[in-house]
């Protein structure tokens, strides 16, 4: 009862102040520039650079071949230290050099270094399928590898709502919660609380509610105007309020080692930028180092991502979920405990 | 009711005490002050004592609660007014009373009823961030009895008033401890403490130097003056006598047989000179208040 006497005094309270409206404000602002200026798809084709040192009849049937591939942005180049060079200038490509010897016609691949083996396996095979298969009919040593699933594609669009659930509903929070104890605590008014029968927990939990109440507020507006009745909204449901909560909860345990505002920004500046990271490893999976795989941000958006598919890897979406459920009981308990000796002070 | 046996506490966790070796009991039905002067560690034995600040050493009992392990239980039978005012701003004087209420599991008074006693009845409805310094402290104080608390813990409850106010919430807090209600008190203003308070304690650095009630102490350490204005010839003469001294009394008694006296009335010591008697220092209060 007085959890839920807490939980409607800070919606009062938070409904007067400027932070309850940062995230949905914020939401309203990117469902406009989504709308407005994101274009449904942008161009953001891998570039492949090609070195070919071959006789001129070989050169002649590759560069056929090429032509009636347009989608990927092919540019020939002079020499092995060239293709390298160029790689090295944009980091979103890959090179390949055809080369001649003792008979026979190598591909080398030249990749970046940072893809990961799915994605080595998919160029490799695409390639080799390409020009052994179509050119020389000669198969015998390649091997083919198939994928597991089939990969479902989202407009890019589409494709930038994950990221946004992430960071501006699940992890804005953090912000968004440490502001609302700082405030309280310069008020003193957590004081005046500390000695009525109200709990610690009551009233941290009062709290991570309202955060909830505006990341499902956001989190809903922006689905529905974006994707509208194609989401399962269940799944949606379910995800939002584990990873909202979770957010809540790191925020508080994170403050909890502060006693102001002013200490606590940085850190908690820190992490929403590091955190933000994993949009990299989102948008170019080629870029996937184990660093950012171990973020929290990174399982949080492949798992809204899934939300979005036709076919929802649902056990994903679940064990995400279970997850960051077990991790934000985890979290708020040591912030309870944490908070129980130091807020008063 | 309340036991306090050889506290101590150090913000830094280490031998820098901002209080040390405190120890004192409190009867039931007793106003307990504590004075002392800015920083003597008054504040933060309150703090220790409502649970505020965790107890590092000595043993502390509160309404029959150890705090060494305090029950929220606990919280339904103390109340606690803060030397700052903190109350919600965003929220009207009745809503925060209103908040406050629900928080017990016990009866509580009426928010309303409250606010009168305060005089805030007529702005009961206004957000607190238009009340002045003044008005804020007097909701932060009626907040404290919304649970008609056994204990009443109030630190500096009338610093920063207005002479009328401050002389009204002495009242409150006579009339609530006639009515029963164990006081614990902490001012740097020896009137109030004076006025109020069964007995005192002198905390200075940290440390009680003595505990008695107010009029022991003047009995004790008070020099007993008689001032006298009384002509002499055609000179009006301005006289103060010690009903100790051999030759005070006898230059009094002198003046009397005379006749002449104009005016005459005895003076007795205050608190703050028997205070700077017993500490060597005084209780340098700059907010004037009464
Ligand atoms: N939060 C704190 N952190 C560190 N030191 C503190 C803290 N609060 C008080 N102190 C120190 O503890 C000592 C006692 O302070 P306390 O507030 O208990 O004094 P006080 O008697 O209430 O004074 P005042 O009349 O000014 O309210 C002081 O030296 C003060 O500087
Ligand atoms: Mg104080």
């Amino acid at each position: 009862m007085r959890l839920l006497y807490n939980f409607l005094k800070d919606m009062r309270l938070s409904s007067k102040s400027f932070y309850f409206y940062l995230e949905i404000g914020f939401t309203v602002i990117i469902i406009a520039v989504l709308l407005f200026v994101v274009p449904e798809n942008f161009e953001n084709n891998l570039s492949i650079y090609l070195h070919l040192d071959v006789d001129d009849a070989l050169y002649g049937e590759i560069m056929g071949t090429l032509g009636d591939n347009s989608t990927d942005e092919i540019t020939i180049v002079d020499s092995r230290e060239a293709l390298e060079e160029a790689m090295s200038e944009n980091r979103s490509s890959v090179g390949l050099s055809i080369y001649r010897e003792n008979n026979q016609t190598v591909y080398n691949f030249v990749l970046q270094g940072y893809e990961e083996e799915k994605f080595k396996n998919i160029i490799k095979t695409t390639v080799e399928t390409a020009f052994a298969n179509e050119m020389f009919g000669d198969t015998d040593n390649i091997t083919v590898i198939t994928l597991n699933q089939g990969v479902e594609k989202l407009s890019d669009r589409i494709n930038m709502i994950p990221i946004i659930l992430t960071m501006n509903v699940s992890f804005m929070g953090l912000f968004i919660i440490a502001s609302y104890i700082f405030l309280d605590k310069e008020e003193g008014t957590i004081r005046a609380l500390a000695v009525t029968p109200n709990r610690m927990w009551e009233y941290l939990l009062g709290k991570m509610g309202v955060l909830l109440v505006s990341g499902i507020i956001s989190g809903f507006l922006l689905m529905a105007i974006m994707v509208g009745s194609k989401a399962n909204y269940l799944h949606f449901s379910v995800l939002l309020i584990t990873t909202s909560l979770f957010g809540s909860a790191l925020g508080l345990f994170v403050s909890s080692f502060f006693d102001t505002m002013t200490k606590a920004m940085g850190w908690l500046f820190m992490i929403i930028i590091i955190f933000a990271l994993a949009a990299t490893s989102y948008f170019s999976p080629s870029f996937s180092p184990m660093i950012i795989k171990f973020l929290p941000s990174y399982p949080i958006m492949f798992a809204f991502r899934e939300v979005l598919l036709n076919n929802p890897d649902i056990n994903y979406i679940y064990m995400t979920a279970l997850g960051f459920g077990v991790a934000t009981i985890v979290l708020f308990i040591a912030a309870n405990y944490r908070f129980r000796k130091t807020l008063t002070i | 009711m309340i036991t306090v046996k050889n506290l101590y506490h150090s913000y830094t966790k280490d031998d820098r005490y901002a209080v040390k070796n405190v120890t004192f009991e409190i009867e039931k039905g007793e106003v307990f002050g504590f004075l002392g002067p800015s920083g003597a560690g008054k504040s933060t034995t309150q703090g220790i004592l409502t649970g505020l600040l965790q107890l590092q050493q000595g043993e502390v009992n509160v309404v029959g609660y150890d705090m060494r392990k305090p029950s929220r239980e606990m919280f339904n039978k103390i109340g606690v007014s803060f030397e700052q005012s903190n109350v919600y701003n965003k929220l009207s004087a009745l809503e925060n009373l209103e908040f406050y209420k629900k928080l017990f599991d016990v009866p509580t008074l009426d928010p309303m009823f409250l606010l009168k006693i305060a005089g805030l009845d007529h702005v009961a409805n206004k957000k607190t961030s238009e009340f002045s310094k003044g008005m804020k402290h007097r909701l932060t104080f009626v907040r404290s009895m919304l649970n008609n608390p056994e204990a009443w813990f109030l630190d500096e409850p009338t610093t920063g008033l207005d002479p009328a106010i401050a002389s009204q919430i002495k009242d409150i807090i006579k009339e609530k401890n006639q009515a029963g209600t164990t006081v614990f008190l902490s001012t740097h203003n020896m009137y109030v403490a004076d006025e109020l308070c069964h007995r005192v304690a002198f905390i200075i650095d940290g440390e009680i130097k003595l505990v008695d009630s107010p009029r022991n102490l003047k009995l004790q350490y008070g020099e007993k003056l008689v001032g006298v204005e009384y002509k002499l010839g055609d000179e009006l003469k301005k006289e103060s006598f010690s009903l100790i001294d051999e030759m005070d009394r006898l230059k009094l008694n002198d003046i009397i047989n005379n006749g002449n006296i104009e005016l005459m009335h005895t003076k007795e010591a205050t608190l703050e000179e028997i205070f700077i008697k017993v500490t060597g220092r005084g209780l340098q209060y700059n907010e004037t208040s009464i």
